[in-house]
This record gives C-alpha cells, structure tokens and sequence, in this order.
C-alpha cells in the first residue's frame, strides 16, 4: 500500500513536471514570427484590422526578433515569413480535388491559389481529416480550411472566417423507390436517420427533431441508408450530387428535400487578419469577374454569393 | 460489375499509392522498434540502485531490514522510468498517443516542428509506432530472456565469457526461438494498426480506399474500393506469416 | 603446495548462514568428494569456488594465490572475477548445454572467444583455430562420442549429454574441476556412462572436487571424503576413514540411511 502512495506522488510529479516544461516554453515564446495561437486567442478576442492595430509598435514589419515578445506579429506576417499558404482541403469535388496530373484543382483550389499569388506566397495543400481541423489550424500544420466549409456556430465560434461565398444546402437522402413518399419536410418524421456527426445535417436534424444516429463521416451516413441500417441520411446538397444517383455506387439512392440553405466560408486560425485579407481579395475578384468566371470552370455559379 | 471493371485501374492505382506509405510505415516501425524495445527492455530489468548503500547501512545497523532500508536497497531508478515509461505507452490507445505526438507541439510550443506535409505526418506517425511498439516488444524481449533459464548464464559465466559474449553467444538465439510467435501476432497486429495513422491525415491505404466513398478522381459514391483494401491486408498479413513460419522452421533446429 | 586452499568460507543468503566457516586444502591430482544431505550447503560451496556466489568472508586461493579474501575488497573486484574463474570448472547436475550449438560447437565456444583475447590471434589465427578444433575433438572422443559431435543436445541422451558438459569444462584446463551431483538428473541406467568417465579422469590425475549422493562411487573414486552438515564440516578424512569408521554421530548416521 505504502509503496503504491509512492509510485502515485512520482507519476503526479512526473505529470507536473511535463506540463510545466510545456507551459514554459509555451510562454517564453518560440523565436521567429510566431508567437503561440493561444496566446493570440487569450490577447485579442475580437477581429483584428488588417493594419497594424492602435496600440502596437511600428517595428512589426522589421521583424527583430526582441519585439516579438511585446508586439505580436500578425498571422498574415507569419504566412509571408514562411513564403507558403498552407491549405487544408479533403478530397471534395468540385471544391477540392485532384486532376488526372494529381494536382489539385477545383473551385476552392483555384480560388486558393489566387489569394496566395496576391498574398506573394506559394500554396499548399494539404489533406487533412475533417474532425481535426481546428487541432491542424491552432496547431499551426495548415494556415487556413479551404473546402467547402459550412458556417456553423462551432465553426464560427472556433474559427477566424471569411464572408461566406457559396450557397449550399442540406439535403435528404432516401432510397430511389421511397422517395417519392418523402417530398416534404414533414413527411420524413418518422424516418430514421444517420447524420455525419457535428454537421450541419446533425443541427438539421435536431432543429427538425429528427430520430438519428450521429455517424463519423457523410460517407458512412450514405452507407448506413445503401445498408438499410438508417433509413435516411441528411447530407450537403454539393456532395449528394456527385455521390448518389446514376452513375455512382448508389445508383438506388436519391436526394428529395432541401432542408435549409446554408453557406459556405474559409476558416482562419482565431484572430487571424487573413480572414479580412481574403474578403478584400473576394471583393475585388468578383468586381473584376474573375470569381465568377472561375465559379463557371466548375459549374457552381449559381451558388455564388455576390461580394 | 461493369462499372467496377471501369473504375479498377484508377482504384488499384489509387490503393498502391496507399499501400505504399502503410508498408513503409510497417518496415520503419519494425527497424526502429525492434532495437529499441531491446534497449527498453534492458532498462526495465535494470537493477542499478545508486542508493542501496544507504539502505545496506541501516540494515547492517539496525541489525535487520525495515521498510525504509528495504526502499532504499531496492530503489532502481532507471527501471522504475523506464517501467513507467512503459506503463504510458502500453496503456493509453496509440490514436491517442499519434493525435498527442502530431499536434502538441504546434498547439502548446506554437512551433510545428513536424510540419505540415505528407513526409511530416509520416514522420509523426513513425515515432509515435516505434515508441509504442518497442514498449510491446520489450516485454515481449523481457518474457524471453526471463524464459531463457539461468543455468544457461552460469555455464557461461563458468566458462569466463563475458556479460555481453553471453547474451550474444548464449541467450539470444535462445530468447529469438522463444519470441517469435508472440512477436508473431505483435506484427499481424501492426498490420492493421498502421491504419489508425488516418487520424493525423496520414493517406495510407484505408484512406485511399475511403476516398471513393466521398468522391475522389471523377469516382464516387463506389464503396467496393473500402471493401477491396481487405485484399491488401490480406495478402500482407498472409506474407508476413508465411515469413515468421519461415523463421520458425529456421531455429526448430534445436530445442530451448 | 595445495592446489586449493580453502580457509573459514562462510556465506549467509538473508539471515540464513549456509556456511559456517568451511576449510579444506585439496592437493593436486587428487579428487574430494563432498557428501551430507541436501541443505547441508554442498552446492554453495562448489557455487562459491565458482564466484557463482560471492562468499561473506573466509579465503579460497589456488597455487597459493589468493583468488578471494572476504577481508580484502580488491580480491572481490567484478572485472577479475572472470580471469579468475578460469582456474574452476563445472559441470551442472542440469548439464546446462547450449541447445543452439552442437556437441563440437559447445566443447569449442569459450575457448574461440577467449582465444580472440590472445595477443597473437591476428597473426596465428588458422593455426590457434585449428589447435582448438582438434583440442575439442579429441575430449569428445575422450568421452566416448566421437561420434556424436555434430549432434545437437536435445538429440543426445542424458548421459551423453553429461559427458559432454565435462568435455566443455575440460576444454579450458581447469586447475580444478567441480562436479555438482553430475548424475542427480539421470535415469539410474545412465548414470554408469558418467561416473566412468569421472573415475577415468582421476585414474589420470585431474585434480576434482565432486559433490555427489553415490557414496559407492565416492569411495571408489576419492582420496578425500568430505562430509558437510549443516553448513559445517563435519567429518574428512580417507575413503576408509569416513565410510569405514565414522567418527561423528551425524556421519554414522547419514551413511547408515544411504547403505539402506
């Protein structure tokens, strides 16, 4: 019993010793430009102005690194120091996707592409997996998500986000020869669902107070339909079109009612300036056309927000 | 049946990218673990007590052992560590430990010293399987030396062979014969666990396969893809037990 | 001059003694037996004389050197220990062969490895090598098994395997070679092999200290008894002393439970 009290006191010891070391050098500081997300997100709740704001010193753009200490370099300063735009995307047609050459390409993809070219940085993309996208973004592995991302409150909430661009909506999946019995928001009640967990097809189906099961991907929630496990699944409406329907490995699934329209926007790391960057930069570009004319390359024009 | 054979070579191309990175990371946790659960393994069974003076003192005062010179005599330090260490490891679920080891250091150093690429997530992913596999393996290694009875060290050491001429020349062909079929089922296990590296975006073969699903390369929706990277698991896990069999026949050539 | 010199051993494991001061001088050529029930310390003196234990106090010295000597710390230095117990051979009650090696292989391995100690071993390789091979060969057929040598020991029977355990320590020319009850693991219709070996090896005047429970061998094969009880010794004398006339009680009575 003694020596159990003992090995407890130096495993609680252990423990403490490790967060110490990581709090320390958490709070001294990383050289460079950096300066901890977390700080960023303690200091400055609100959106900060492009420009330098009131109470910071000149010196930013000098970038000596004694002043990081004092004045935060801003997370455009960061992405520019480092000469590349990390873009975290998954594999989503036609948003983010691969050509035959495995480039990425897409609507979000050329967008992304361009807003780098203006910010004077390289890009890159990055595949990541979508549960851990805040993780990829405070842990500073991406610089922004760029994927036909709803904005949901926890997205808000988490993230620094652009104005949304894109129209999108949630839509019900149901096999082919049911679906002409659920046409309508109230016919589907009684179904039973498979939502992608923490989805905006979840917040519909709890608006609505739908009976469902929260799945780990769409993917899975349209397996759990194909399967006859669920009955229905509620999904983006981008995303139903290219993954049901003639032509697909669902051939017998369908998509009936839009349940609400939604919109799409990029996300920042908290506090981030880039997020007004990339407004400016979506204003300008869709002024001169250029958005529009690249919204038609992948056929999602009718989708696109005026800036 | 058709469509299948239309999206088969795009897929397959696809499911080899894939099994490429689930196959590298499976042979650089195997170079990196195999040494190193040695190393942990020595240093579990290490019995240096840089205090059992102390505790050798009070006894030969006192007459008789108590509980503090007992804690002294037996304090070993390193073992207790690397005991912990171990401990850690073995019993925390490894997605936890490869989410830990990926991210920390970006989130609480705000310095991703992984990086944010393919190559850095790999990276990642490999020190997070050596560092837990060679906790497996060493008490798998610890079982095996432990198994290998003691006469054996004695006519070593009556012979005046060395600490190290023992363990190399005696023990360990002796603890290899004991291990393999554990190890055996440790690397069928790490097979399949390269999976769980998809946590940090690591595109092995699953999600190769999974990419299909939410479309990818003109294909989605095509759930057969999933399905088919069992045939790669298969087959690799079938080589590998045909190469441990292999082993096995190898050392039967004598009796431990 | 003895070859061995034994002088007040004691050894306590914990609070248990199971040396109380054990003294004895074996002179060369010559062959002791130690007898006396088990528990009597037998095989922690022959585990001593090997530096497999560390004895508390007393001294054991070899043509008159001092290998041990529980008053002088330097004599109990782990990095001679090894140098030192090359005067001592033993040969196991569980013949502790290495399974992975082949009769030759085991009657070989220490000596290779301790010949790449040799300053000229780069020079004289082929020809040390050579030394020792047939070196090997020749105890093994000493043995009777010269054609058994590339068996392994799980293909040998325990006598065989027995001798060739002896091989092994032979092979390094002991000054002294200690048996610890070498046919105790034995189906009795084996242990004849062995103790034939054993008694062919005093007949040559290899100097041996042998702890065993066949008293007839014993008699046969001994210039000196010992007899131990617990943890001292409690009788030595001739073969004939001891067997013939005991002088102790606790003798007598051993050896009257041993004759049946």
């Amino acid at each position: 019993m003694k020596k159990l009290t003992k090995i407890l006191a130096l495993v609680l010891a252990l423990a403490l010793c490790v967060a110490l070391c990581a709090c320390s050098s958490g709070g001294s500081g990383t050289p460079a430009s950096t300066g901890s997300s977390l700080d960023e997100y303690k200091d400055k709740d609100g959106n900060l102005p492009t420009e330098a704001p009131e109470g910071t010193e000149a010196p930013e753009g000098t970038e000596t690194p004694e002043v990081v200490e004092t004045a935060e370099a801003t997370d455009s300063q960061y992405v520019k120091d480092k000469g590349v735009l990390i873009v975290g995307i998954t594999d989503f047609a036609p948003m983010d996707y691969k050509d035959e050459n495995g480039e990425w390409i897409g609507f979000d993809a050329d967008m992304a592409k361009a807003f780098a070219a203006h910010l004077g940085v390289n890009v890159e993309f990055v595949e990541i997996d979508w549960d851990n996208k805040v993780l990829e973004l405070d842990g500073k592995t991406i610089d922004c998500v760029w994927n036909g991302m709803t904005l949901r409150e926890e997205v808000l909430n988490s993230m620094e986000c652009s104005k949304p661009y894109c129209n999108n909506a949630q839509v019900v999946i149901v096999p082919v020869d049911v679906a002409d019995q659920y046409q309508t928001a109230d016919s589907i009640k009684d179904l039973a669902f498979a939502v992608e967990a923490g989805s905006a097809g979840e917040d519909m189906a709890v608006d609505y107070e739908l009976n469902y099961t929260p799945v780990k991907s769409q993917a899975d929630a349209i397996m759990e339909v194909a399967s006859k496990t669920s009955d229905a699944a509620i999904i983006d409406s981008l995303m139903a079109a290219a993954m049901v329907g003639e032509g697909t490995g669902y051939e017998n699934l369908t998509y009936t009612v839009g349940l609400n329209s939604e919109e799409y926007g990029v996300g920042f790391r908290k506090g981030s300036d880039l997020a007004d960057m990339l407004d400016q930069f979506f204003a300008a570009s869709y002024s001169d056309g250029t958005m529009i004319e690249c919204a038609e390359t992948y056929g999602v024009q009718a989708a696109l927000i005026a800036q | 049946m058709e469509l299948i054979l239309q999206q088969a070579p795009i897929v397959i191309r696809s499911l080899n990218i894939g099994f490429l990175q689930t196959l590298k990371l499976f042979v650089i946790t195997l170079i990196g673990a195999l040494p190193l659960g040695l190393i942990i393994s020595f240093g579990s069974m290490s019995s240096w007590a840089p205090l059992a003076f102390i505790g050798r003192n009070m006894e030969r005062k006192n007459g008789r052992a108590t509980a503090a010179s007992r804690f002294f005599t037996g304090f070993c330090p390193i073992s207790l560590i690397v005991k912990i260490i171990v401990w850690v490891f073995r019993g925390t679920p490894l997605m936890l430990q490869l989410l830990i080891i990926y991210y920390f250091p970006g989130l609480v150093w705000g310095n991703p010293i992984w990086g944010s690429g393919e190559s850095g997530r790999f990276l990642a992913s490999a020190v997070a399987f050596i560092i837990n596999y060679a906790c497996y393996f060493s008490e798998i290694y610890r079982g095996g030396i432990q198994g290998v009875p003691r006469g054996q060290q004695e006519a070593g050491q009556v012979l005046g062979m060395t600490k190290g001429q023992i363990f190399f020349k005696v023990t360990l062909l002796q603890m290899v014969k004991r291990i393999v079929p554990p190890m055996g089922n440790e690397c069928i296990t790490l097979v399949k666990d390269t999976s769980l590296a998809r946590i940090i975006a690591l595109q092995e073969i699953i999600w190769a396969g999974q990419a299909f699903l939410k479309g990818s390369q003109g294909i989605s929706g095509a759930i057969w893809p999933l399905f088919f990277t069992g045939v790669y698991y298969l087959i690799f896990t079938g080589v590998v037990t045909l190469l441990l069999g292999w082993l096995e026949r190898k050392l039967s050539y004598f009796r431990a | 001059m003895s070859v061995l010199e034994v002088k007040d051993l004691r050894k306590s494991f914990g609070k248990l003694e199971v040396l109380k001061g054990i003294s004895f001088s074996l002179e060369k050529g010559d062959t002791i037996s130690i007898i006396g029930s088990s528990g009597s310390g037998k095989t922690t003196l022959l585990r001593c004389l090997n530096f497999l234990e560390t004895p508390n106090s007393g001294i054991i010295s070899v043509n008159g050197e001092k290998l041990f000597d529980g008053a002088d710390s330097a004599s109990q230095r782990d990095s001679e220990i090894r140098k030192k117990r090359l005067h001592f051979g033993l040969v196991f009650q569980s013949f502790n062969l290495f399974p992975q090696y082949t009769a030759l292989g085991n009657v070989k391995l220490a000596s290779n490895l301790l010949a790449k100690e040799r300053l000229d071993y780069q020079a004289h390789k082929k020809d040390i090598i050579a030394e020792i091979d047939e070196n090997a060969r020749g105890l093994l057929s000493q043995m009777g098994l010269a054609d058994k040598i590339d068996l392994y020991p799980h293909q040998l029977s325990g006598g065989q395997q027995q001798r060739v355990a002896i091989a092994r320590a032979l092979a390094l020319s002991p000054d002294v070679l200690c048996f610890d009850e070498p046919t105790s693991a034995l189906d009795p219709e084996l242990t004849g092999e062995v103790l034939k070996v054993i008694l062919s090896l005093a007949e040559k005047y290899t100097t041996m200290v042998i702890v065993t429970h066949e008293m007839q061998f014993a008699r046969e094969v001994s210039s000196q008894v010992l007899f131990m009880d617990k943890g001292v010794v409690a009788e030595c004398g001739t073969p004939e002393e001891v067997f013939g006339n005991p002088k102790n009680e606790r003798t007598k009575q051993f050896l009257e439970r041993y004759s049946g």
